[in-house]
């Protein structure tokens, strides 16, 4: 499939394997109008995409992402009130949460993640960092608040580190180590330069899984994100059963009984 | 600030600090202290100077939950906890209080049962090398309920059951709490607690009260509520600071590399 062309990203696939690549190195990969426009666009063509069954988001340069671009915030005569109708209904569509995009999503944090950056991290499904990655969130020292992309960390780890992390603002930094020990990310890849090659290898593991079962899978544990145990385990088990009857379903136990890799059906979310 | 009996309030700089103090008893709550926390959060909140808040404790426990023995002797005052319990009307804690301003919990030393509250209900954790954790009411015939049922929110959740059905008879470290993600900052040696919880309060004394305010209420809304609603009330809070003087002053300080100048929570906003 032949993706747009993007100024702010590098979108392409490598095997199995989509990449989205946070493009704007000087800037230290902070978002612009522009390259917030074209993570709309991006994540629907990799998810529209048969060839790829697993992404990978990461950043070019010393940054992995910086969140908006303040200086743009700061000198282009409109601020954040150029946000202020899409962020106030939460019609925001800048992750693959935000697009709805029901394959595997891996994050990998190659250098700093401020701010905004969180993003990604919180709406990714896996989350890996280079051994010189840094996490902090300088929101409320340049006087803004810090709301949705602190709220889906909070659900995903502990607590506590969020809040800290909210109200110290830029004074402090958190390690890839630290996160990794928080189970805000899974893996720690040293050396910084093999980060990609890391972030492949992994994405090619999930690439041999059964697409459907995965789909439903993602749907299942993001949607229990919204409700109560019991709501939620009710919802997973119409996830569960809704691919009962799907081929991967017969196919996957019985490649296993006859010691070969399965032939999955490949899945078309359209 | 007004005068206590069993608490020390004041400020230092722009940090207020509530400590409790009943060393004695391992700073355990009674009726004095019951009606004296809901009377010092409320003025520390409402203090402009105060910024950030810092909750300790003097001597070698940090909190040890309600005073059993003192509250048996006034049939009164524990009528009326209880009477709070039932209705969970509690105004122990800085979110029992609905405290805005951003609450360091500096655990000095033992911190069992209803001492959890104040854990559980801080926005920042951090303990010193020696401080250790239990929940002792199932091993005295008691319920453990909200202090859990909110550590349950905030960090992994099997080691909460385990302190809550081991009672009396396990303790968690101040290390595997911060292995645990339940607080963020081991201090070593222990008698520099206060020197490390004034440090961090200062960096945080920082950054603009109206968006640590909004921030604030922002998180903890989102621990009512699923992930989707939790995000569009988020976004509400977000929105509702745009205007405000800070948001516009704090990327202006950035680009031309100077400290921000906030807005104190009790100034009056400007019309936009």
């Amino acid at each position: 499939m032949k993706y747009s062309s993007f100024d702010c990203l590098i979108v392409e696939r490598r095997g199995p394997v989509g990449w989205l690549i946070n493009n704007r190195p000087d800037q230290l990969n902070a978002m612009s109008a522009q390259m917030r426009d074209e993570f709309a666009v991006a994540w629907k063509e990799l998810d529209a995409d048969p060839e790829v069954r697993v992404i990978v988001h990461t950043g070019e340069g010393r940054a992995f992402q910086t969140g908006v671009d303040v200086t743009e915030i700061a000198t282009d005569g409109q601020g954040m009130e150029r946000y202020r109708e899409s962020v106030a209904d939460f019609d925001l569509h800048f992750t693959a949460w935000h697009q709805e995009v029901w394959k595997p999503v891996i994050t990998a944090v190659n250098g700093i993640c401020a701010g905004g950056a969180f993003h990604w991290v919180a709406d990714a499904d896996i989350v890996i960092a280079a051994s010189d990655a840094q996490f902090f969130d300088p929101h409320v020292s340049v006087g803004q608040v810090v709301a949705i992309e602190a709220i889906g960390l909070l659900r995903k780890m502990p607590v506590e580190a969020v809040m800290r992390m909210a109200f110290v603002g830029k004074y402090e930094r958190i390690s890839a180590q630290r996160a990794y020990e928080l189970g805000m990310i899974s893996q720690v890849v040293d050396p910084p330069k093999q980060l990609r090659d890391e972030a492949q290898a992994l994405a090619e593991k999930i690439a041999k899984n059964s697409p459907a079962a995965m789909r439903a899978t993602k749907k299942a544990l993001w949607g229990a994100l919204e409700m109560g145990l019991t709501d939620a385990c009710r919802a997973g088990a119409d996830e569960l059963v809704s691919m009962w009857g799907h081929p991967d379903q017969t196919e996957g136990p019985l490649a296993f009984a006859e010691r070969r890799e399965p032939n999955w059906q490949v899945d078309n979310p359209a | 600030m007004s005068t206590y009996e069993t608490l020390i309030v004041e400020r230092r700089g722009g940090v207020g600090w509530l400590e409790f103090n009943r060393p004695d008893v391992g700073n355990a709550m009674n009726s004095v202290m019951l009606d004296e926390l809901e009377r010092a959060w409320t003025e520390l909140d409402a203090d402009p100077d105060v910024r950030v808040i810092v909750n300790t404790g003097a001597g070698k426990s940090f909190q040890t939950g309600l005073d059993v023995v003192e509250l048996s002797r006034n049939p009164e005052a524990l009528r009326e906890q209880s009477r709070r319990t039932k209705r969970a009307e509690l105004r122990l804690s800085a979110w029992h209080n609905q405290v805005w301003k951003p609450v360091i919990a500096a655990v000095n030393g033992v911190c069992a049962g209803g001492g959890l509250h104040f854990v559980a209900d801080a926005d920042i954790v951090i303990a010193s090398s020696n401080a250790t954790f239990l929940d002792p009411h199932v091993s005295i015939g008691q319920v453990t309920a909200y202090e859990a049922i909110a550590l349950v929110r905030k960090s992994p959740m099997e080691p909460i059951m385990r302190m809550a059905l081991t009672g009396r008879h396990e303790r968690l470290s101040a290390a595997r709490a911060y292995e645990l993600g339940i607080l963020s900052q081991v201090v070593d040696p222990p008698e520099q607690l206060a020197e490390a919880a004034m440090a961090l309060a200062e960096k945080i004394a920082q950054n603009s009260p109206a968006a640590m305010r909004a921030t604030k209420k922002a998180l903890w809304g989102a621990l009512e509520l699923g992930l989707s609603d939790a995000c569009q009330a988020g976004a509400d809070e977000l929105v509702a600071l745009w205007g405000h003087p800070d948001q516009t002053e704090g990327p202006l300080a950035f680009v031309e590399r100077r400290e921000a100048r906030w807005l104190p929570l009790d100034a009056p906003v400007p019309e936009g």
